[in-house]
């Protein structure tokens, strides 16, 4: 081994000591984490990005006490949560908060027949298959966790959105991230369950 | 190491990779060898690997960068990230293949067979397959296009109608002319509609590859143009030159049916042509016949059988005489073909029976192809196929929605009115002669003569761009259609086809579209249609009880259920076979007794098909079945004709005929007849976008107008070429890299011989 790539070596083994050990200390969520899951390791600072429309989770979620899969309703059913379809969120806004502008503007996104165009906060890149639907059914549907808090599972990658207006991503989502998750939680580690 | 991150993993290690080479390969003195190469690899994938696991994602992955619409109001069923699957009908060649196509989020992904469809079953072939590279293909024509001076300049939709209307009420009915490929359904009905309207009888529907002569001879010699072959039910298959696996009838029904005759009882193959085809490659046995000789080598073995008494039909004494000059030692002679080979196959006919003999393009491609191809069918009759092994056509009961197949008779009628000067107008669809007829027919020049030439079609082809007026249509997978396939293989089926997605361009009409809006100038009546698809609707709703079996068509359950399945499947109506015995006065070419001269063979491959699919890079880049040369052209030849000629792989030679030449590489084959060279079609397009551009060479422009002179069909295999060499060559570019194992066992083999004698085989 020559100086140079034993020098590669040496910053390889010391990035990975401070995301798997240092890291973890300084990080610890508010939301209760299931009993059941290993959480996975790693922060992330993400940037406030603005939406057509200000949504506010936390009004929502916190206030409203309605559940992540009743909005995100294709969480348990496909690779993707989904923006819920314009539709859904007339079904109540067309009686509820009506004077409020957020509402007025999503009424006229409604009356013109379109959809807002939201900006995409969490993403992986094209080569990474992720899916929300095998997620929920090991975390939630076959581990009898009761439905109802099911945030707790969201929030393992999305964090505590109950206290966010629009999204922030606040964990990394990188291979790093994902990869020592499912080597804590027996999940599948072979290259092509991501990658295909 | 983070330079690699930022990129695409994979595409960016490749880079470093090569750069590294570069880079070394710039010092001087030090070598690359394989294995520092693979040193150098393996450390770039292990870098990468350990490293970028805990990278900061910045690999599309910018927060607020992609956007996300989510749906208005969706349906019950849609699921982002989903699937759901529709039914349609392919395009990709005329063979009406029902089709199921995956859409997500709005986007038509994947294509593949419909299992309700009885004419495929759920397969598809490559064409098939690749329908979403014609749909996606980023050199589809976008606006209507309108000559000004002398260039095409983008028109409106109205500025075009207009004109197009204008032009259609002012021609006389005997000087418009419609040219197409095969037709069927309601878009075979308006076009009908439309010619009636404007009083013209002037309909061509042409196809390169077509089985018009076999048709041709069937209906005379058995009262049916176009009887059920059933392969499943032969034990023996004598193909003359039908690529029925590939290019012949309907190959993806064919396929399935070729299957059940090699399930249980293994049926025998047995192929007769001059050049190796797909089905040759399957087959048993592959004859390569001097080109030409076919329908000699067909009485031959026919004088064999009626010799031996094998015939299963009773075959009259004046027969007997006729078909006793083609003895055994006359046939060899002209054939090339060893006694021992010609009396096998008659005894395979014989002992391995039921028999089905067919005859397919380079067989009937000749000035007597007709006689060749009922030479083949004599074969048939006295081996007792015709009620076992071909049984009588099932058709489907509405005249007006079956299928107006295509044939090269109607292109030489065509080229004829272009050089008389006979059209004014002239309307180009799923149709491009400039590329696909012999430049010796004169089309390009003739075209000249017509005032007015309209191309509805998707692409920029060689056509289009010398019309005055292009109308850009939707893809099959964003448009309305009905499809009656010509052959149906005993099922009498309509397929729907409808769109899959919305379409890509703003400014493209579906094909029937337009047809409705023309026929609104021309005729009242048709005003209540507001597009194809109200006409489409009305047409099902008006079905007759007979066409429906019994559904009530104007029921929505009816065609809700249409749309579901995507085909319509109804009682056919049944044919008649009456099997005429008569000796035909088969050719024998004199031409190709020359030995300077040799027969050029223009493949037509599943695949680029007659050169419409050169445009879609998957099947640019599939190498060809049997010599497994992938991209541009090349001219296969026997390895003795090259060595003859002092030519090696890659080598560029000049191929010329008396109408014009090509040239093109030289790929050496034993797939091939010593007195023939094969150019396989559908490469060397001067336009068509930016995947078939300048790529290859066109072995169809320089065909001799050569005509059978019983149907007009244009003889694709009797044009004789000089072959020349140049001092050019290049990579033969091949899958597999070489023919032979170079005397490494890697396949181990054993003769027929060997194997019945230690294994006790049969």
């Amino acid at each position: 081994m020559t100086a140079t790539k034993k020098m590669k070596f040496m910053v390889s083994v010391f990035a990975f000591a401070v995301f798997a050990f240092v890291l973890p200390a300084t990080s610890l969520a508010d939301l209760p984490v299931p009993a059941h899951i290993i959480p996975p390791v790693g922060e992330h600072s993400g940037e406030h990005v603005p939406q057509p429309i200000d949504f506010p989770h936390d009004r929502h979620v916190n206030d409203m006490k309605i559940n992540c899969m009743y909005c995100h309703t294709y969480a348990r059913r496909s690779a993707v949560a989904g923006i819920p379809p314009t539709s859904k969120c007339m079904g109540c806004h067309k009686m509820i908060a009506t004077d409020k502008p957020r509402i007025q503007k999503l009424t006229e996104y409604w009356e013109k027949g379109e959809s807002p165009k939201w900006k995409k906060v969490h993403d992986v890149p094209d080569y990474v298959h992720f899916s929300h639907e095998k997620h929920i059914r090991k975390f939630v549907d076959k581990a009898d966790f009761p439905v109802e808090d099911v945030q707790q599972v969201c929030g393992l990658c999305h964090g505590e959105v109950k206290a966010m207006t629009v999204a922030e991503k606040v964990k990394p989502l990188n291979m790093g991230f994902c990869v020592r998750c499912h080597e804590a939680n027996d999940g599948p580690g072979d290259c092509w369950k991501c990658h295909k | 190491m983070v330079q690699v991150i930022a990129g695409s993993v994979i595409s960016s290690l490749t880079l470093t990779v090569v750069e590294n080479i570069h880079r070394m390969k710039m010092m001087k003195g030090v070598k690359v060898n394989r294995r520092s190469f693979l040193k150098m690899l393996g450390w770039g994938g292990a870098g990468t690997a350990l490293a970028g696991c805990d990278m900061p994602t910045t690999v599309t992955l910018e927060e607020g960068k992609e956007e996300v619409v989510s749906y208005l109001s969706p349906e019950e069923y849609v699921i982002p990230g989903v699937g759901v699957w529709y039914a349609s009908t392919c395009t990709q060649c005329d063979a009406g293949c029902g089709l199921h196509g995956r859409v997500r989020e709005g986007r038509a992904l994947k294509l593949e067979g419909n299992p309700d469809s009885p004419l495929n079953n759920g397969k598809s072939c490559m064409m098939g397959q690749s329908g979403v590279q014609t749909h996606y293909n980023p050199d589809r024509v976008t606006s209507p296009m309108m000559r000004k001076g002398n260039s095409l300049q983008a028109v409106s939709w109205d500025e075009a109608m207009a004109e197009l209307g204008k032009q259609v009420s002012s021609v006389s009915g005997d000087r418009f002319a419609f040219v197409s490929g095969s037709l069927s359904g309601h878009q075979s009905v308006l076009t009908s509609e439309l010619l009636s309207k404007v009083g013209s009888k002037n309909h061509f529907a042409y196809e390169t590859i077509n089985t018009s002569i076999w048709q041709a001879v069937s209906k005379d010699l058995l009262g049916d143009a176009m009887p059920v072959i059933r392969y499943d039910k032969a034990g023996v298959i004598l193909s003359f030159g039908a690529d029925f696996l590939a290019t012949w009838m309907s190959p993806v029904h064919n396929a399935g049916e070729y299957a059940k005759f090699r399930q249980g009882e293994r049926g025998v193959l047995v192929q007769v042509e001059p050049k190796m085809t797909l089905t040759g490659g399957n087959a048993d046995l592959w004859v390569p016949a001097a080109p030409g000789t076919e329908g000699v080598l067909a009485l031959g073995i026919a004088n064999i059988i009626v010799s031996r008494g094998w015939n299963k039909v009773d075959v009259p004494a004046s027969v007997k005489t006729e078909l006793a000059q083609y003895d055994l030692n006359k046939v060899e002679k002209i054939t090339g073909i060893q006694g021992s080979k010609i009396k096998r196959i008659a005894s395979l006919l014989s002992e391995r029976g039921p028999a089905l003999v067919l005859a397919g393009e380079s067989t009937v491609g000749q000035a007597k192809g007709y006689e060749a191809a009922s030479a083949v069918m004599l074969l048939n009759i006295i081996m007792g196929s015709v009620g076992t092994t071909i049984e009588p056509s099932v058709s489907f009961p509405e005249n007006a929605l079956a299928a107006k197949q295509g044939n090269t008779s109607s292109l030489k009628a065509f080229a004829q009115g272009l050089s008389d000067s006979k059209y004014d107008v002239v309307f180009f669809y799923n149709s491009n002669p400039i590329y696909s007829a012999p430049e010796a027919l004169g089309v390009e020049s003739g075209l000249d003569k017509v005032k007015f030439k309209v191309a509805l079609t998707m692409f920029p082809d060689e056509t289009a761009l010398k019309a005055d007026l292009v109308l850009p249509l939707n893809s099959a997978i964003e448009d309305w259609g009905t499809h009656v396939a010509a052959y149906q293989g005993g099922s009498a089926t309509m397929s729907l086809q409808q769109p899959l997605m919305e379409p890509l361009y703003k400014e493209t009409k579906g094909f029937g579209d337009i047809m409705i809006a023309l026929l609104s100038k021309l005729d009242e009546g048709y005003k209540q249609f507001p597009d194809y698809y109200a006409y489409l609707r009305t047409s099902v709703k008006n079905m007759p009880a007979e066409l429906t079996g019994g559904a009530l068509a104007s029921d929505e359950s009816f065609w809700n259920g249409l749309l579901q399945k995507g085909v319509l499947k109804t009682t056919g109506v049944t044919g008649s076979l009456t099997a005429t015995l008569a000796v035909a006065k088969v050719g024998t070419p004199t031409d190709h007794l020359d030995q300077t001269s040799l027969t050029l063979i223009p493949s037509a491959r599943l695949g680029l098909w007659d050169g419409r699919h050169a445009n879609i890079p998957w099947l640019q880049e599939a190498p060809d079945q049997i010599s497994k040369v992938v991209w541009d052209s090349w001219a296969e030849m026997h390895p003795h004709t090259a060595a003859e000629m002092n030519l090696k792989n890659g080598d560029i030679v000049k191929i010329e005929s008396k109408s014009g030449s090509i040239e093109t590489q030289v790929a050496i084959t034993k797939a091939i007849h010593r007195g023939a060279i094969s150019v396989p079609m559908g490469q060397g397009h001067k336009e068509y976008g930016r995947y078939a551009k300048q790529t290859g060479a066109n072995s169809l422009s320089i065909l001799d107008p050569v005509f059978d002179h019983k149907t007009g069909e244009l003889a694709t295999h009797a044009t004789q070429v000089k072959v020349s060499k140049t001092r050019k060559n290049q990579i033969l570019i091949k899958m597999g890299g070489s023919d032979v194992q170079m005397g490494r066992s890697f396949v181990r083999t054993v003769s027929a011989d060997q194997l019945r004698r230690t294994e006790g085989g049969a």
